[in-house]
């Protein structure tokens, strides 16, 4: 594994509230890198400032001080085109709630991050079917998201995130409106995705099951990195019961 | 309790309800401000003196009924919409169906009167004003016309009442016989467009068909009479509604496979589109039908404001004449700049005006006359004395005279013979400007003048243009008003209407814009999208209804002279820019709400 950081992300704070009246500090610095094709989970409970902290890294919110960078490109401070324009091919989001467009079919939501590109019609349809092959969707690629079931909405999701071949994929909760069987298969997706491909994967997460398939978790508690667990050789399921145990010690 | 909970409701969802109250502030008020000519029956007899024209406004009347009805069940669900969310969770806290059913139908019913009532006093003001900046801006003359009629303001407010006693029922139902969970979670399921050739095909062809009979009675009106309107409006409304069902879904599942759909945000915006294809087609065909109306009446109005110079140059070659003018009067015509003048001499007998027949022969005197069946074309002819005598047109000469000279024979005499009359010689001027209609101030003060010396000169008895000028203006201002009236009303109808449909589906793609800006995309492609978007939904209904009024022009072929296509471009024209006008206005406020 190379070991050039991806993402790192140096004294990031975020408060919230106007500066004279009365002000909530989410973030307190927070400090750490993601190495190219990584695996990480930040996992905390809720109120935790973990979802602030994948907005601030996702550039779908600023933060108040700190930078981030992704692949050596500074992204805190990026505004209007160039934002646009870096998420659409430097990132990747998977949401909890799907986020998929319910007017399109699956094709068409996982098109459409090239067609923003403008993208040649011809290049757009063999790169459709490739991802939607690999994530196992290619049946129903011509489906609307209501006629799909959880996990394969999600796998379109995922498609969309995947097409334009991201420095950072990034998950929030992605499993979280999953049942176990669709969770469990999409993160052995992710696992597939991030082994074969080499992307790079920043899972937000409370569950402890879908923290196991990562290689490397921080917790985070108020604001703070409290605490890091390392996969490094154990297995998926010592790694989970150590998470566990983590948990019980980190959040009393 | 739950009251409470409805009201905070109310405060959080103000923006929605703000669109709610507009929309149906505007219908009310524009139904308001047609009832208010429609049912004022003295003013349609005294303005038009045309009998079909009352008959006109009562199908105006019915149909537009037939619209506030679809527009009341537009605004009623979407005020369902705004709702379900918030009475699913005063069922799970355990609210009894029975007091929510009385707080929806509470609501449904508050909402309609409130907005009923601002409405009527809207459609007030807005008439005061209207009809001053058309009497002002037209030179209208008009009798009878009251901004607050109580008629009309009850008709509203009955049928108004009326249509959300109606929506409170069937919010009631619809509430209370949903399961909680259902309310909730009530999200719109996308309509796949699908393409059914031989269902599409038929309604085409139907659709065809009905307005094909439409389009044929409206250009047969004289043999059907009032049965024709009755018959076109039908077919018409019932043809393009089937033209738009067939036609719009076929064009959005075709489009999508043209590599058009693979660039930008457009494959986007068709789906979009598709998406409510279902509820888009009934409101466009509506849109269509208003858009024909209103370009109608505007077009007809503008055409009898056209026609008034037109008759009143037929009428007589010269604007006035004046008998022995004075030093005054002659300077004031000076100062009219006139294209011609020509002083004639005379003497009055006791059976017969004496004219020089010298002075006609060396200043011919102009007659109209007209030129075959058409009412509206004249030739100009020059006339010596003797051609003057046997002209039909001679009485053109005898109406510019003073008021004693009217009563007698003209005569025609040599110099000599007019040397050997004893009565005083007296002098008739005629004179004609460039415009009657530009001049109206400069020659009623002659006009004032003149009677002032000559009070036999009443009325109409000061003839030429400038006579005919007022007694066709008072004839046709009636008319011309309403043309423009209805016209700015039907507009102002069908843009709330479409503004409003648009609208109500905005907060539904709020999250749809969000979701596009989290995955990347720029802002100007959101704003061409969404630009596009509306520019469609804009322009379809627009085609269809230039259409329909091109071929509705042709039912007033009977009450106007002359042909009402010359000179279209020009009521189209205003009325693009108005349209544009709405259009950008929408795109505005959809902006605002789905891209904060």
């Amino acid at each position: 594994m190379s070991t050039t950081p991806i993402m790192t992300v140096t004294d990031l704070h975020k408060t919230y509230g106007k500066a004279g009246s009365k002000q909530y500090e989410a973030l307190k610095g927070i400090n750490f890198d993601v190495n190219a094709g990584e695996f990480v989970g930040i996992m905390g409970a809720s109120g935790s400032g973990k979802t602030t902290l994948l907005n601030m890294l996702a550039t779908l919110d600023q933060p108040t001080s700190g930078e981030v960078t992704i692949n050596q490109q500074p992204i805190t401070h990026l505004k209007g085109n160039q934002l646009a324009d870096f998420r659409a091919k430097e990132i990747g989001f998977i949401f909890q709630d799907f986020n998929l467009l319910e007017t399109m079919t699956a094709y068409e939501n996982i098109a459409l991050p090239l067609t923003l590109q403008n993208t040649a019609a011809k290049k757009i349809k063999p790169a459709v079917e490739v991802v939607a092959a690999h994530l196992g969707i290619a049946e129903f690629l011509n489906n609307y998201p209501n006629e799909l079931s959880g996990g394969q909405k999600q796998r379109v999701a995922a498609a969309r995130a995947l097409i334009n071949e991201p420095a950072m994929l990034f998950g929030d909760e992605p499993t979280g409106a999953l049942d176990s069987k669709s969770a469990r298969e999409l993160l052995d997706l992710f696992t597939t995705i991030n082994r074969e491909q080499a992307v790079s994967i920043l899972l937000v997460t409370h569950d402890p099951f879908s923290a196991s398939y990562c290689q490397r978790i921080l917790f985070i508690k108020d604001g703070k990195i409290g605490q890091e667990l390392n996969r490094a050789d154990l297995s998926r399921k010592a790694f989970y019961q150590q998470i566990l145990d983590t948990l019980g010690t980190f959040e009393q | 309790m739950l009251t409470k909970l409805a009201m905070t409701g109310f405060q959080k969802r103000w923006r929605d309800y703000l669109v709610l109250f507009s929309g149906l502030i505007m219908s009310s008020a524009i139904f308001y401000m047609f009832e208010a000519l429609a049912t004022n029956k003295t003013f349609l007899k005294q303005n038009t003196g045309i009998s079909m024209v009352g008959m006109i406004f009562q199908f105006g009347s019915v149909l537009l009924t037939i619209i506030t009805l679809v527009y009341i069940g537009y605004a009623n669900s979407f005020l369902l919409s705004m709702r379900k969310r918030d009475y699913g969770l005063f069922m799970l806290v355990g609210a009894r169906k029975g007091k929510i059913g009385q707080l929806i139908w509470l609501e449904t019913l508050l909402v309609g009167i409130t907005a009923t009532i601002v409405g009527i006093i809207v459609g007030t003001l807005l008439t005061i004003g209207l009809s001053q900046l058309l009497i002002s801006s037209l030179g209208l003359t008009l009798h009878h016309l009251s901004a607050w009629y109580f008629p009309a303001a009850l008709t509203t407010l009955l049928l108004y009442v009326g249509l959300f006693l109606l929506a409170g029922f069937f919010n009631l139902i619809a509430l209370t016989k949903t399961p909680a969970l259902k309310l909730l979670h009530s999200n719109d399921q996308p309509n796949r467009p699908k393409l059914k050739p031989v269902r599409q095909l038929v309604e085409v062809i139907l659709g065809l068909i009905s307005i094909a009979i439409g389009y044929w009675a409206m250009a047969n009106l004289d043999k059907l009479q009032m049965a024709g309107i009755g018959i076109a409006l039908v077919t018409i409304v019932l043809g393009t509604y089937l033209l738009f069902n067939a036609i719009f879904v076929w064009l959005v599942v075709l489009l999508k496979r043209l590599p058009f759909a693979n660039r930008g945000l457009n494959g986007f915006t068709l789906s979009q589109l598709s998406f409510r294809i279902r509820n888009y087609t009934k409101i466009l065909s509506i849109v269509a039908m208003l858009f024909a109306l209103a370009l109608g009446a505007i077009t007809v109005g503008m055409g009898f404001h056209r026609q008034v110079p037109l008759m009143v140059n037929g009428g007589n070659a010269y604007d006035m004449g004046l008998v022995n003018t004075t030093g005054s009067q002659k300077a004031q015509i000076k100062a009219l700049n006139p294209t011609t003048e020509s002083t004639y001499r005379f003497k009055v007998g006791k059976k017969a005006v004496y004219y020089r027949a010298s002075d006609f022969d060396q200043h011919p005197f102009i007659t109209m006359e007209q030129a075959g069946h058409n009412q509206l074309k004249f030739t100009v002819k020059h006339n010596t004395a003797k051609q003057l005598l046997k002209s039909n047109a001679s009485y053109q000469l005898n109406s510019l005279q003073g008021s004693a000279q009217q009563r007698l024979r003209t005569q025609m005499l040599s110099d000599a013979q007019y040397a050997k009359l004893t009565q005083p010689e007296q002098r008739l001027t005629v004179f004609a400007t460039a415009d009657v209609t530009a001049h109206t101030a400069a020659l009623k003060k002659l006009a004032t003048s003149q009677r002032h010396r000559d009070t036999g000169l009443q009325g109409e008895m000061l003839g030429g243009r400038y006579t005919g000028y007022q007694l066709i203006n008072s004839m046709y201002s009636g008319l011309e008003f309403m043309g423009f009236f209805l016209g700015v009303a039907f507009l102002a109808m069908l843009a709330s209407c479409l503004m409003f449909k648009i609208l109500s589906g905005a907060a539904a793609d709020q999250h749809r814009y969000v979701m596009l800006n989290k995955i990347g995309t720029r802002k100007a492609q959101l704003n061409g999208a969404l630009r596009k978007e509306i520019a469609v939904l804009f322009i379809l209904p627009g085609i269809v209804g230039v259409v329909h009024v091109l071929f509705g022009l042709k039912m007033f072929s009977f009450i106007m002279v002359g042909s009402p296509y010359t000179g279209i471009w020009l009521p189209f024209l205003i009325f693009a820019g108005l349209y544009l006008i709405y259009y950008l206005i929408t795109v505005q406020i959809y902006r605002r709400i789905v891209l904060q």
